[in-house]
């Protein structure tokens, strides 16, 4: 993972620098020019860095919108293609970063979404988090129709019996999400299926770095099945 | 297939039909009930095992006796194995002009919807080896692109849609040992040749930044790799 490392090393620039200094003292001239120079180039990086968060340009925004496009939806709404591919319009800006850096970090696995987010920047990321955040076009839907009244009922009342939260105390009552917990609404319901029924093979795959996905285990556990299809049935007609 | 869907879904209401009180919306739908039972039957039956028979030998002619595609003049596409959903949508989109294409605007104008299921399932059910074709050092790259797209170009991942064997799912065509030179054809001119029809807008705009975003060399990388996949 050449890229992305080497720029959040380039945000520690001025304590590279502070390495460097110590360095210095203890070995010769002739290896301190060198860091010095590396030193530096640490220590400009970060003006750099600074002006990527306004140098994405609307070009490249577009552009990668569009790749996004491609399979999440023409306005991020979702797509069935041989996997559900999530929807993503109106989704929490700080979730979507949050599972951008998962893929890339390998906490969610996922070989497609791997490469895709390993070549954006942290600026990129949030452009594209802010873009999707704002589109609203209709739920997908797909869900069994028959099963939504079961659906709300769970997400709004949990199972008392069985220790199921409602899903509306994290998600919101209208499953809208909020920081890094996520919009639910109008997601694909094979997409909550898929996610719910797989959660631990899934989602906090790096013990190196547990995440907040460890919060959904205990509740993906207590689901039944037929309880899952039904939340996922309510959640995609959701607007 | 929708309508005989919406006919089993029907079927369990003839059970509490007897034992209603109130019989007359009932009445009503028995007779929905019978006049779809029959009309499902009736169309079932209108297409004769011989008269699709006939008609897969003469798409036989071309597309290869199993259905594995044939270099004429044109590379001819392979439909073994073929998703039922995308030959289904092709069919009409020759038909509607949605896909120019004389020849097979021809051979779509006089099928109908059951022939077209009929045959549809016919090459599905196919399995030849795949034509091949493509230039064989080519096939690592093109296997690359396909399973990963080219995200500092922003080219997506094939395999998102088509599935990591290439399979296809519904109306996303299968394109595991489609002809070489025919997905040449179809990624360098996607926008001259599909969703040709402004008054109806199809699928087939999914793929026209992808085709637009891959280079010449990419897309033949990616041509070589799906002609040899089984």
């Amino acid at each position: 993972m050449p890229t992305r490392p080497t720029l959040r090393q380039a945000a520690t620039g001025p304590l590279s620098e502070g390495r460097g200094r110590r360095i210095v003292k203890i070995v010769g001239l002739q290896v301190a020019l060198p860091l010095a120079i590396l030193a530096i180039a640490f220590a400009t990086a970060p003006a750099r860095a600074k002006d990527d968060a306004t140098a994405v340009s609307k070009q490249a925004l577009e552009a990668k919108i569009k790749y996004c496009e491609v399979c999440h939806g023409q306005s991020g709404q979702g797509f069935q293609g041989y996997y559900p591919i999530p929807r993503l319009a109106g989704q929490q800006p700080e979730y979507i970063k949050n599972q951008l850096e998962a893929f890339d970090e390998r906490r969610r696995v996922n070989p497609i979404m791997f490469n895709v987010a390993h070549v954006l920047s942290p600026e990129m990321q949030t452009a594209l988090a802010t873009d999707f955040n704002k589109l609203n076009p209709k739920p997908f839907g797909g869900g069994q129709k028959d099963l939504v009244v079961t659906g709300k009922k769970i997400f709004e009342e949990g199972i008392a019996n069985t220790d199921v939260p409602p899903c509306a105390s994290c998600h919101g009552p209208e499953a809208k999400g909020d920081g890094q917990f996520p919009r639910l609404a109008g997601q694909l319901p094979d997409y909550v299926f898929k996610k719910l029924t797989n959660w631990s093979k899934e989602r906090g795959q790096d013990p190196a770095k547990p995440d907040t996905s460890a919060i959904m285990e205990p509740i993906a556990h207590g689901l039944t099945e037929p309880q899952i299809k039904a939340v996922a049935a309510y959640l995609s007609y959701l607007q | 297939m929708k309508l005989i869907n919406s006919y089993r879904s029907l079927r369990p209401e003839e059970g509490p039909l007897q034992s209603a009180h109130r019989i007359l919306p009932f009445v009503g739908l028995a007779i929905l009930t019978i006049v779809f039972a029959a009309t499902s039957r009736a169309d079932a039956a209108a297409v004769s095992n011989s008269a699709v028979e006939a008609k897969l030998a003469y798409c036989q002619d071309c597309h290869g006796p199993l259905g594995q595609g044939y270099r004429g003049f044109f590379p001819i596409p392979r439909l073994a194995g073929q998703q039922i959903e995308y030959l289904d949508n092709q069919l009409r989109a020759f038909v509607e002009r949605r896909r120019p294409n004389p020849i097979m605007s021809n051979v779509a104008h006089v099928l109908s919807p059951d022939m077209i299921t009929a045959l549809a399932t016919k090459f599905r059910d196919f399995n030849p080896k795949p034509l091949g074709g493509g230039p064989k050092e080519l096939v690592a790259k093109g296997e690359r692109i396909f399973q990963d797209g080219v995200p500092e170009a922003n080219v997506a991942a094939c395999a998102a849609c088509h599935g990591p064997k290439a399979l296809g799912y519904e109306q996303i065509p299968r394109l595991a040992g489609q002809l070489y030179r025919y997905i040449i054809k179809e990624l360098t001119n996607w926008s001259k040749e599909r969703g040709q029809n402004p008054a109806k807008l199809d699928t087939s705009f999914i793929m026209a930044p992808v085709a637009h975003s891959l280079t010449r060399s990419q897309v033949d990388a990616v041509a070589a790799y799906l002609s040899d996949l089984k």
